[in-house]
This record gives C-alpha cells, sequence and structure tokens, in this order.
C-alpha cells in the first residue's frame, strides 16, 4: 500500500477535542453563553455605554420595586430652617455678606430640587440610586477584581510551582518552606497583614490581597505537575538535542500542564468574587465612590430589617447567577480536558 | 430563761377538752418562742430588700475591658464598676439639670482657700463585700480607701487613661510620680500634702490651683473605692475580681459574652424619695416608687451582643427586658417621637433621652492644604464644612434620632443655651461663590485647585463600619457639588487615633461625650496648650485660649457660661470644626420595668429601678 | 515509622521560625500603635511614653523577638494589653465554644456529604445527578452572610424556632439550644463543595479497572461502594478535611459575631481593632502549630488507610 497517497488520519489535539466534548454538553453552553453575556455587559458597563450615571440620584431614599408601589417616606423629619445668625468675631463675615447680597440678586441663592421618582423598576438604595444599574456597576468592579486577581494568583501559582517542580533540590525545599508558612497563618491575619503593608486602600489593594493570598492552591498543583513530567521521554528528548532549562519548562512542558492553570483561574475567578463580599464586610472592599457586589450586599445587611429586600436580592441573585454559571463552565471544562472521565 | 414544753404537756394540751369558759390559747411560752425564732431569722438574714426573683436582662453593643477601672476607659466597663464601687458623690436621680449628692460622704464637702481644699467625712459603717482576703473579718469603707484610689491612678506602672482627672491637680503628688519613674515602684504609704486622711472617717485633698470642676472628676464613675488588700491580695486577676462597697456585686463574668450581678445582700440601702423634675414620666415614677425599699432588683444579666439585628430581634422575643433601640428599627418602632401602636400594644414604654455628646469633623490646623489661619484657608474650610448636609445624616445617618449640634456644649450641660444658633449651616452655592471669590478655580478635570495652581486633594481618615461609610458617602455627595475632589481612606482604629494625636491626619471625625456635666470638657478639645494632648485639630488660637483661661478661673454660673458662648462663636469665626449632630437614644423597655430614667451622666441605674412581677 | 516522625516534627522546627519572625515583624510594623488607644480620650506625650515603656515595646526589635520566642517556648504569653487577662486563659476559654460549634460541624457536613456523594455516583449522569449537582452550585454562589442574616430573621425571629443569639454556661444547653441554629447554616453552606469534590473524588474511582474487576467477580454494588471505592476515596477526602480544620478554627468568626458566641475567630478581629499584641500574636502562633500538626496527623492517616502508601 502506498502510504504517501493515502492521507495520514488526522489527530486532533487536546484543545479541540475538549472543544468537541464541550460542545455536546448543553449544560455547559447554556452556562458559558451566560458568562459571555456577563463579560459583554462589563464590556457594555466600562466603555460607559450603560449605567454610566448609576451615581445620579434619581429616586426618593428606598423607593421601592414598581411592582409594589410607592411607600411612604423613612423618616418625615423637617429640620426648622431659620437663616443663621451673624457671628460678629467672623473675619469672612463682609466677605460672605456680600455675596449673599449678589446671589440674591442673580437669584442663584436657591438650589432648583430635582423631581424626585418614587418608584424605579428595581427599586432604589438609600441615596436614591437605581439598583439596576447599581448591580450593572457591581458586575463589572466585581468581575473584574475577580478575574484580575484570579490570573495573577494563578501566574503566581504557576511560576513558583513550575520552578519549584522543575529544579526541585533545595530551590524546592525553599519554596516548600515559604508555602508552609504562608498556609500556616489563619487566612484572615495574611489579608490584615496585606492590607497593612499596602497601606493604599483602592480596588488595586483588593486585587493585590486576593491575589497574594490565593496563589498556594495553584502552587501545589502545578508543582505535582512539574515534578510528575519532569521524568518523562518527551522531556529527556528535548535535554538530548540541548533545550535549556527555561525553554523546556515554558515551550516543551507548560502547554501540557497549561489546562490545570486554566481550570484553577476558573475555580479562583468564583472563589474571588465570593471573597470580595467578605473583605467588604471587614472594611478592605471597595472605596466610597465605587461600587461592587460585596459594598452593594454590605449595605443591604441593615436593609432587611428595615423591610427593603430589593438590593440584597439584586446582588445576590447577579451574583448566584453569573458564580453557578461560571461554576458549572468550570466543571465542564475540567471534565472536558481530562480524557479519562467519561 | 424559756424552756421548751416537753412533749407530754403539749400532747396533754392539745388532748384537752375545749372548756367552753375558756377558749384555748397558745401556751404563752411557745408564742415567746416561735416569735424569737422568726426574729433571730430575720436578722440573720440579708438586709437588702432586692429580691432574688426579680431578674434584669440588659445588652451591651460592645465587651468591656474588665472591672479594674484604673487601667480602662471603656464605657461597658464602667457601667458595671458605677454599680459594684461608690464613689463619694453621686448624682441626684431625677434631678435636672443635673446635681451633686453625697453618696458615702455624709454632706457634700467643706470646700475653702478658694476652692483649694475639700474636706470629706465619710459614713461611718459603709462594709466591702466579704472575700478570703479579707480573712474573715467585716472590712469597713475608710477615708483612706479614696486617698489609696486616686494614687493608683497617678502610678505610672498602671498607665491609666483617666489619668487626666487628676495629673498634676494634688499637691505634692507630682514628687511622687517622679519618684516612681525613677525607681519603678510607686510608694503608696509615702505621705502626700495634698491628700491626707487626718482621721479614719476624713479625707483631706488640697488642690495645686482653682479647679470648680474637680467635685465632678471625683464624681466619675472610675474613683469608687477600691480596698488595698484586694488589689495586692489578686495582682493578676484583678479585672475579673472587683471588691467594692455597692449594691451589686459581680457573680459570674464570661468575658466577651456575659457579665451576672447579683445586689449585695448586705447593702445599706435606701428609701426611694426623689423629686419629680416636674415632667409627666417623672410624676409617673415618684407614683410607682415613693417609698420604695431600695435597691429591688435581685440579680442583673448582662449579654454583650453586637450586631444590631441579633439585639433588636433579642428584644422583641422578651429575652432582653431594657435596651437603647438600634438604629435599624428605628422606622418600625417610632413614629415620629412616639411608639408605632405595635409597640404600645405590646405595653412596651419609651424615653426619648438627649445624650449629652457631640459629633464633628476635625480639620488639623498643621495641615499645608487646610490648616492656617489666613482668610484664604479660612475660606476653604469654611465652604467644606457649607458643603456637608446635616439633615442627610440626621436622617440616613442616624435615621432620625438626632439634633443639630448648634454649639459645642450639648443640651443638658453646664453651659448650654438652648437660643444658640450656630452661624454656618448647609448652603451650596455660597460654597461655590466662596471658592470662586477666594480663587480656587476649576481646573481640567471639574475639580478645584489650590489658588496658586497647585492640586487641592482632601484626604478624610475613615473607619471601615459601615456607619463611617455612610458618613464618607454624605462627604462624597456634597463636595462633589462644591468641585472638591476628595479621598476616605480607611485604616484601623488604632492607626487613626495615633495618627490623630500626633495631628497627621487632614480630616477625621470626632465624637465626644461628657465626662461630666459642664461645657469645659468640651471645650478643652480646642484650647491651644491641649495640642498634642488631646485637642487633635492643632488649633492654637490666642483669642480663644485667653477666653478659656478666663472661663476656667471663674466659679460655676452665668458668668463662666457667657465666656463659653464666646467661645464657641471664636471656633465658627476660625472655622475649625464641622460641628454635627447630638444623638438621641431611644430607650424601650418591656411593661414590666419601673423606676427607669436615663441620667445623662450616671448610667448603672439597676438600683433605682423596679420590675413589676407577673401576677399568675 | 518513629523515625518519619521525627524527621517530620524536626522540619517543622524552621517554618515554626519562619512564622514567628514574620508574624512578629508584621504586626510590629504595620499592626497599628496599641499605646495611643490604651491611652485613653485625653492623652500627652508622657503618657504615651510611660504606657510604651510599660508594654515592653520601646525596647529595640531584637530584644523584643528573643522575648517573644522565650514566650513561645514556655507558652506564658503575657496578658493582654486591653483586658489584662491572661493570654493562655483567653485562648483555653475561648476554644470551647468554638469547638462547641465547629466539631459537630465537621464531623455532620463530612458524613452527610459522603453519604450523598455516595448515593449520587449510584445514578451519576442521570437527570437527577445534574440538577442535583445545579441546585449545589446555586447553593454555593450565595455568600455565607446573606445565609446568616437571612437565617436568622427568619428562623430565629419569624418562626421562633432557635434563639436569636447567645450562649449559656453548660455543654448541652450550648450544643442543642444555642448551636443548633449555627451549626444548620454553616452546614447549608458548606455541604455543596463538600458534596461536589466527594462526588469527583468518587468518580474518580468508579472508572477505576478494579471495579471492573469486582463487578465481573460478581460482588454486590453496594460491596463495591462501600468496601472498595469508599477506602479509596477516603484519601482525597481525608486531605481535603484535614487540610480545612485549621481555617475553621478562626474562619467562623461571621457566625461567632452574628450569633454571639464567644469564641476564638471573635477574640481575633477584637484584638485585631485594639492591635492587641500578645493576643494575636499568640492565636498565630497556635494556628499554625495545629497546621502543622494536622499535616502530619493527615500523612500518618494516610498510611493507615492506604497500606500502598510508604512514608518516607
Amino acid at each position: 500500500m502506498n502510504t504517501l497517497t493515502h492521507p495520514a488520519s488526522y489527530s486532533p489535539g487536546l484543545w479541540a477535542l475538549a472543544w468537541r466534548r464541550l460542545r455536546h454538553d448543553w449544560v455547559a453552553m447554556g452556562a458559558l453563553s451566560i458568562v459571555l453575556g456577563f463579560l459583554l455587559l462589563i464590556l457594555a458597563s466600562s466603555t460607559g455605554l450603560i449605567a454610566d450615571d448609576w451615581d445620579q440620584e434619581i429616586a426618593v431614599n428606598y423607593a421601592p420595586p414598581s411592582f409594589i408601589g410607592a411607600q411612604a417616606p423613612l423618616t418625615d423629619i423637617k429640620q426648622h430652617q431659620t437663616a443663621p445668625p451673624d457671628n460678629p468675631l467672623d473675619p469672612l463675615h463682609d466677605i460672605i455678606a456680600q455675596l449673599k447680597r449678589e446671589m440674591h440678586h442673580a437669584g442663584t441663592d436657591r438650589i432648583t430640587l430635582l423631581e424626585k421618582r418614587s418608584t424605579l423598576p428595581f427599586g432604589a438604595d438609600k441615596w436614591g440610586h437605581d439598583i439596576i444599574k447599581k448591580t450593572i456597576k457591581g458586575a463589572e468592579t466585581s468581575i473584574i477584581v475577580g478575574l484580575v486577581a484570579a490570573v495573577l494568583a494563578t501566574l503566581l501559582g504557576t511560576i513558583f510551582g513550575a520552578v519549584s517542580g522543575y529544579f526541585g533540590g533545595w530551590i524546592d525545599d525553599a519554596f516548600n518552606w515559604f508555602y508552609s508558612i504562608f498556609t500556616s497563618i489563619p487566612y484572615l491575619l495574611l489579608i490584615l497583614a496585606v492590607a497593612a503593608v499596602l497601606q493604599q486602600k483602592g480596588i488595586s489593594t483588593i486585587v493585590l490581597i486576593l491575589a497574594l493570598t490565593g496563589w498556594t492552591g495553584t502552587y501545589r498543583l502545578i508543582r505535582a505537575e512539574y515534578m510528575k513530567h519532569k521524568v518523562r521521554e518527551y522531556v529527556m528528548a528535548a535535554d538530548a538535542i540541548g533545550a535549556s532549562h527555561w525553554r523546556k519548562m515554558v515551550i516543551h512542558i507548560f502547554p501540557n500542564v497549561s489546562h490545570v492553570a486554566l481550570v484553577q483561574v476558573s475555580i479562583l475567578v468564583v472563589g474571588f468574587i465570593k471573597a470580595e463580599v467578605i473583605l467588604s464586610f471587614l472594611g478592605f472592599g471597595v472605596p466610597v465612590g465605587v461600587v461592587s457586589w460585596g459594598s452593594m450586599l454590605n449595605e443591604a445587611q441593615n436593609e432587611l430589617i428595615l423591610g427593603k429586600w430589593w438590593q440584597l436580592t439584586a446582588a445576590s441573585a447577579a451574583m448566584a447567577l453569573l458564580v453557578t454559571a461560571f461554576s458549572l463552565f468550570t466543571d465542564a471544562l475540567r471534565d472536558a480536558l481530562d480524557p479519562k472521565l467519561k | 430563761m424559756l424552756t421548751l414544753p416537753s412533749a407530754s404537756r403539749l400532747t396533754q394540751l392539745s388532748t384537752r377538752r375545749p372548756n367552753h369558759r375558756q377558749p384555748w390559747r397558745w401556751p404563752h411560752q411557745l408564742v415567746c418562742l416561735l416569735a424569737l425564732f422568726f426574729i433571730s431569722t430575720t436578722t440573720f438574714c440579708a438586709t437588702s430588700p432586692a429580691d432574688p426573683d426579680k431578674v434584669l436582662h440588659i445588652p451591651f453593643e460592645a465587651a468591656d475591658d474588665g472591672f479594674d477601672m484604673v487601667k480602662n476607659a471603656n464605657l461597658y466597663s464602667g457601667w458595671v464598676s458605677e454599680s459594684i464601687f461608690e464613689t463619694l458623690l453621686t448624682y441626684d436621680y431625677l434631678a435636672r439639670p443635673v446635681k451633686l449628692v453625697p453618696l458615702t460622704a455624709e454632706a457634700m464637702p467643706t470646700i475653702s482657700n478658694n476652692g483649694k481644699t475639700l474636706v470629706f467625712h465619710l459614713k461611718k459603717g459603709i462594709f466591702f463585700t466579704p472575700d478570703p482576703v479579707f480573712k474573715g473579718k467585716p472590712r469597713e469603707l475608710i477615708a483612706q480607701d479614696y486617698a489609696y484610689s486616686i494614687k493608683r491612678f497617678l502610678d505610672p506602672a498602671n498607665r491609666s487613661p483617666s489619668l487626666i482627672f487628676v495629673n498634676g491637680k494634688i499637691v505634692g503628688m507630682d514628687q511622687l510620680v517622679a519618684a516612681a519613674k525613677k525607681s519603678g515602684k510607686f510608694d503608696y504609704d509615702a505621705p502626700v500634702a495634698g491628700l491626707t486622711t487626718p482621721d479614719r472617717y476624713t479625707l483631706k485633698i488640697e488642690l495645686t490651683q482653682t479647679d470648680y470642676n474637680f467635685l465632678y472628676c471625683l464624681t466619675y464613675s472610675s474613683f469608687g473605692a477600691v480596698a488595698r488588700e484586694i488589689v495586692e491580695g489578686y495582682p493578676t486577676q484583678l479585672a475579673s475580681h472587683p471588691v467594692g462597697t455597692g449594691p451589686y456585686m459581680l457573680q459570674k463574668y464570661t468575658p466577651r459574652s456575659k457579665i451576672v450581678l447579683v445586689a449585695n445582700p448586705d447593702y445599706r440601702g435606701f428609701i426611694w424619695n426623689f423629686h419629680s423634675s416636674g415632667t409627666a414620666w417623672d410624676n409617673q415614677l415618684v407614683k410607682e416608687m415613693q417609698g420604695k425599699k431600695m435597691p429591688q432588683i435581685g440579680k442583673v444579666e448582662i449579654s454583650i451582643i453586637e450586631e444590631e439585628q441579633a439585639r433588636w430581634l433579642s428584644f422583641q422575643n422578651q429575652q432582653l427586658d431594657i435596651d437603647w433601640l438600634p438604629q435599624i428599627a428605628t422606622p418600625t418602632a417610632l413614629d415620629g417621637e412616639k411608639l408605632t401602636p405595635a409597640m404600645t400594644e405590646k405595653g412596651i414604654k419609651l424615653f426619648r433621652a438627649i445624650t449629652p455628646d457631640i459629633t464633628f469633623s476635625i480639620f488639623n490646623f498643621w495641615d499645608p492644604i487646610v490648616g492656617g489661619y489666613s482668610l484664604e484657608k479660612n475660606a476653604l474650610r469654611r465652604a467644606i464644612i457649607m458643603s456637608y448636609n446635616i439633615d442627610d445624616d440626621i436622617i440616613q445617618l442616624r435615621m432620625g434620632q438626632a439634633i443639630r449640634a448648634e454649639m459645642m456644649v450639648p443640651p443638658g450641660m453646664a453651659g448650654h443655651d438652648p437660643a444658640y444658633r450656630s452661624s454656618i449651616s448647609y448652603n451650596i452655592p455660597l460654597a461655590n461663590q466662596l471658592l470662586d471669590r477666594f480663587g480656587y478655580r476649576r481646573g481640567a478635570d471639574g475639580y478645584r485647585t489650590l489658588p496658586d495652581g497647585q492640586a487641592l486633594l482632601l484626604k478624610f481618615a475613615s473607619t471601615a463600619s459601615a456607619s463611617a461609610k455612610t458618613a464618607s458617602e454624605i462627604w462624597k455627595r456634597g463636595l462633589d457639588k462644591i468641585g472638591l475632589h476628595a479621598v476616605f481612606l480607611v485604616n484601623n482604629f488604632a492607626d487613626n487615633v495615633k495618627a490623630a494625636n500626633e495631628c497627621k491626619l487632614m480630616i477625621f471625625g470626632g465624637a465626644w461625650q461628657a465626662d461630666f456635666p459642664d461645657g469645659e470638657n468640651f471645650l478643652q478639645l480646642l484650647y491651644g496648650p491641649n495640642a498634642l494632648h488631646g485637642n487633635n485639630a492643632c488649633y492654637q488660637s490666642p483669642a480663644y485660649d485667653a477666653l478659656y483661661k478666663k472661663a476656667v478661673s471663674l466659679p460655676l454660673g452665668p458668668e463662666r457660661n457667657a465666656l463659653y458662648v464666646q467661645m464657641n462663636r471664636q471656633m465658627e469665626a476660625d472655622s475649625a470644626w464641622s460641628l454635627e449632630t447630638t444623638r438621641i437614644r431611644n430607650w424601650v423597655m418591656q411593661p414590666s420595668i419601673i423606676g427607669f430614667k436615663k441620667h445623662p451622666i450616671l448610667n448603672s441605674l439597676f438600683q433605682y429601678m423596679d420590675i413589676k412581677k407577673k401576677t399568675s | 515509622m518513629t523515625a518519619y516522625l521525627l524527621r517530620r516534627l524536626w522540619q517543622m522546627i524552621p517554618t515554626l521560625l519562619g512564622v514567628i519572625v514574620l508574624v512578629f515583624f508584621l504586626f510590629n510594623w504595620v499592626g497599628g500603635d496599641p499605646a495611643y488607644v490604651l491611652a485613653g480620650k485625653m492623652s500627652n506625650p508622657e503618657q504615651i511614653a510611660n504606657i510604651r515603656a510599660q508594654l515592653g515595646i520601646d525596647q529595640p526589635y531584637t530584644v523584643q523577638l528573643w522575648i517573644f520566642i522565650k514566650q513561645i517556648v514556655t507558652f506564658n504569653f503575657g496578658a493582654s494589653w486591653s483586658t489584662g487577662e491572661a493570654v493562655s486563659s483567653i485562648i483555653t476559654t475561648r476554644m470551647g465554644p468554638s469547638m462547641t460549634i465547629l466539631i459537630p460541624l465537621t464531623i455532620l457536613e463530612t458524613v452527610i456529604a459522603i453519604a450523598l456523594a455516595l448515593g449520587i455516583a449510584f445514578i451519576r449522569g442521570s437527570l437527577t445527578d445534574r440538577l442535583i449537582m445545579i441546585a449545589c452550585t446555586v447553593g454555593m454562589s450565595i455568600s455565607i452572610l446573606v445565609y446568616i442574616i437571612l437565617g436568622q430573621y427568619v428562623f430565629a425571629y419569624q418562626f421562633g424556632l432557635f434563639p436569636v443569639q447567645g450562649w449559656g454556661d453548660n455543654l448541652w444547653e450550648n450544643l442543642f439550644h444555642y448551636s443548633a441554629l449555627p451549626i444548620l447554616i454553616a452546614l447549608a453552606v458548606s455541604v455543596a463543595p463538600d458534596l461536589r469534590l466527594f462526588r469527583t473524588f468518587i468518580l474518580d474511582e468508579v472508572n477505576q479497572d478494579y471495579v471492573r474487576t469486582a463487578r465481573a467477580k460478581g460482588l454486590s454494588e453496594r460491596r463495591i461502594v462501600w468496601v472498595h471505592i469508599l477506602r479509596n476515596a477516603a484519601i482525597p477526602i481525608i486531605t481535603y478535611v484535614m487540610s480545612n480544620l485549621p481555617a475553621l478554627l478562626i474562619g467562623a468568626f461571621l457566625i461567632e459575631r452574628f450569633f454571639g458566641i464567644p469564641g476564638i475567630g471573635r477574640e481575633v478581629i477584637l484584638a485585631v481593632e485594639r492591635s492587641d499584641f500578645p493576643v494575636i500574636k499568640a492565636i498565630t502562633i497556635y494556628v499554625a502549630a495545629a497546621t502543622m500538626f494536622f499535616n502530619l496527623l493527615t500523612d500518618l492517616l494516610y498510611q493507615a488507610v492506604d497500606p500502598r502508601v510508604q512514608l518516607t
């Protein structure tokens, strides 16, 4: 038989096979579409297409959802507004008096109050912000924080794991020692310590806190994988042709373990989005003026007892939807990438 | 000598046939014997009228720090200690404005030498509760106990947070403190010229200078008398082993969780006979409690409950008897200033008390951006103050349970003028005009810069709590309206306190609750020489300081109070603080609780209250 | 075996030293100065200097580090700076309540998760399996904060089935009356992830060759699952349970805070708020030591469960 005229049968690689398997799994496809939907949402939100005016106070405080109908305001205490008296000791007294006169002439001494709506599609928070817009903006913050932190944590864990698993010896011992210390210190104290060192509070701090405390799981897995692959024949072959250490680690071994890293990223995204809620509770959340699902849940804590349940429901539902979809997709991805299962 | 009738005689008595001419009577021997028996048992029984079945359940919203009041200034520790230890004087329960009355002293002290010498005479026959360290002998309260207690505050090894109340005030004490710092040990037996006990029940104090508020300092709850034997006998457990002369004693202590007090069985007690101050509440109290022997409540169970939801739900489940209404419960429990019908149906009672406190935001006068006494900087601070919406603060932050603080001295304290109105108020257009006038132009990003063109960034220091976040939001909304760029840095409490004390923060919030009922307690916070000593604004105004010095040299009264008003105007003129609110506490109690009226200074009121028992 | 044990214990020492040095420097450098918090409302620099001298934090770092190491070796961490209570007493008294929640929780959680996972393994791939897994995932995606808030409000207050919060005096009361709702809420949150994970472990085993052989031999499905599969799946299950234990010690602070339980988690938060170093340092060291000890225990259990495993 002339094998040259017959085309050799095409053998699909790991990724192609995985994609084929995924495509047939309806749950995974459904989850993937939800995740993609969220990603599109945050793309639109971050470019300012939607929810850009979330911080406008367009409704009365705690306006209920439209399907419930308007409610009486929380407290109706009107403070007695009389003009403040003069202060004879005040060095600014004359200037202020003059300004008041000028404003009175120009008619600019009153602020026109905007008409505030009494209900919104899904209600308003304590300052009258639209809950739906807040949820979208919160999604943007939470998801980006989760994604960036997860990628960073996996990157750190992979690099440390690769170096540790590949080189072995004292390098491995040193990393292991470092790893043991990190995992021995209680998570809470680790967060506080990292937060204190970073000083500056903001979104980047949250990302760094999550990344610097979350790399340990990836480290362990990647290290085990590198130790396993290092003694395989293809690595020995690469050695024979004179490949350098770095070349072997990155070009040869890494593609074979990248699926582990990918799954880790997905798992961490979910974990970090949930961890951000706890960080907000502890006070390490987003700064004032920025909204995330964690900050919304934090505010919602005290609102339930007032009977205002809409912020709690919106944030929980949105988060539940995304996290469920992401988790289901991660599971399916892991199953698809693992040739042994099925 | 009475003898017990013999058994045979008793049987004879009982079987004697009733004689119609002489009805059967108790033999007189038996009567006397029985009478003696009952009298003796009552004498051996406790003298305290407290009923052990009357148990009061009350929550604390934060944990205490133990009950050695020299070592801590925790509000909740003080609350409990007030009922265990006794100070020389206390306040009249109902009188408003507050009035000092003697407690362990026989009468108010004799004051001489221009207010610098005070002589107290102690009541005789007051005893500490029994303790093994007293070796079985009853331990009487003597003047030396108060001298010892005061010295403990000055001992450097105790590093007392209440040092300020007595530091440098007593003649001869400074040498002793200096010697203690050098040798490492405070000599409690060394004589001190300004703190002497001429006899067993007399205490004489000589002050270094006239201090018209010193009596209030001595009445501060931390100055209850402790016994030296207890302090020396329990060196490491003193915080959990308080032994005092007061109406209650500590029965059980689970730190961070529960404190149980029981009535002191040997307490001398008193008869409830306070005079109404004229209000309907007072009249009701007098009607219910007049003439009763106090204390009535036999046991107090204090639970430490930090979360508001847990506290409120526990109260509604009747697991708690009295509490101050958590803010989140305000809309459901209150209708304006009264309880909602749902509450009154259950018989729940409400007492609204204006707390003698103020909340404010402090500008650091040493900061290059907001500090300084020039017109330009003054205008900047003035505009910032005018951008803070106090109505929003009251409605959103305090759920309507606060009033605007017009002056630094809150209602109920000496020096408060109900007619006083602050000269600064919320005014966005005016703030904008003021900043424009002084050259704070808007830059390309819409935020204002300094007149010389440099960036203007306001840094607010705050903590991680939910209320701090709400306050920051109120600030941000206001500052955005006047074009000032601000960031809100969250730090832990300890760091903030340190930086604040060292005048390193730019703008930060503060609150102060009265330690004693005079305006001086509040005005000292801006007194120049107190910079780095508690004056966290590092505000040093010669005009203000001159007024302050003059005021403290005058006896308490209208002349002094007029100076307080002047000081307030000076503070406003320099835009030193953004004065915000005074809080209102709504005390709610179950229908069985009677006799309660919150005192502005006193916290521990268990010995003045009673519980109506349910008639089954 | 003894050689292995000794070697492991010996290896713990550098790690423990690393933790000690790290904790020491972290909290002395960035932990916040406690002197001002302890100084009261109005303080002066003299007072602050005195407080620092009394607490011993004005001495050079090397001296303080040496004192710290001595404290660890003698198990005497001194007294809390804010309350004066002996730190060892704090730890021993707060351990009880924490354990009363965590031990029943861990046992219940593991048993329920294993039982459910085994049950599901039988019907793997079916619609029920899928649906249960999705339900678990949804359950996991709701934050524990939401569970606590809702649980307390609905079950304790609205339905009155449990006390809203509190802690009692004797063990039985605590175990059955006060711990019930906290444990239930914690179970609701933790069974779902456990179930998913254990299902994966068990499925890993189900596809192995020895199961096929056992079936070919004619063993009943029940015997295969309970005797063979469970035994093999036990290793990853044990690793997972043991590795979670030390984290649980501190991690339950949310539950403790909302339900008023005087446990270790709540103590740590309070200590951090006040920069109470003796308490923070002591708890960190104990938890670190506990973690290392649990790791060792896990490895020993490995050997007991799987005789193939060689402890080198």
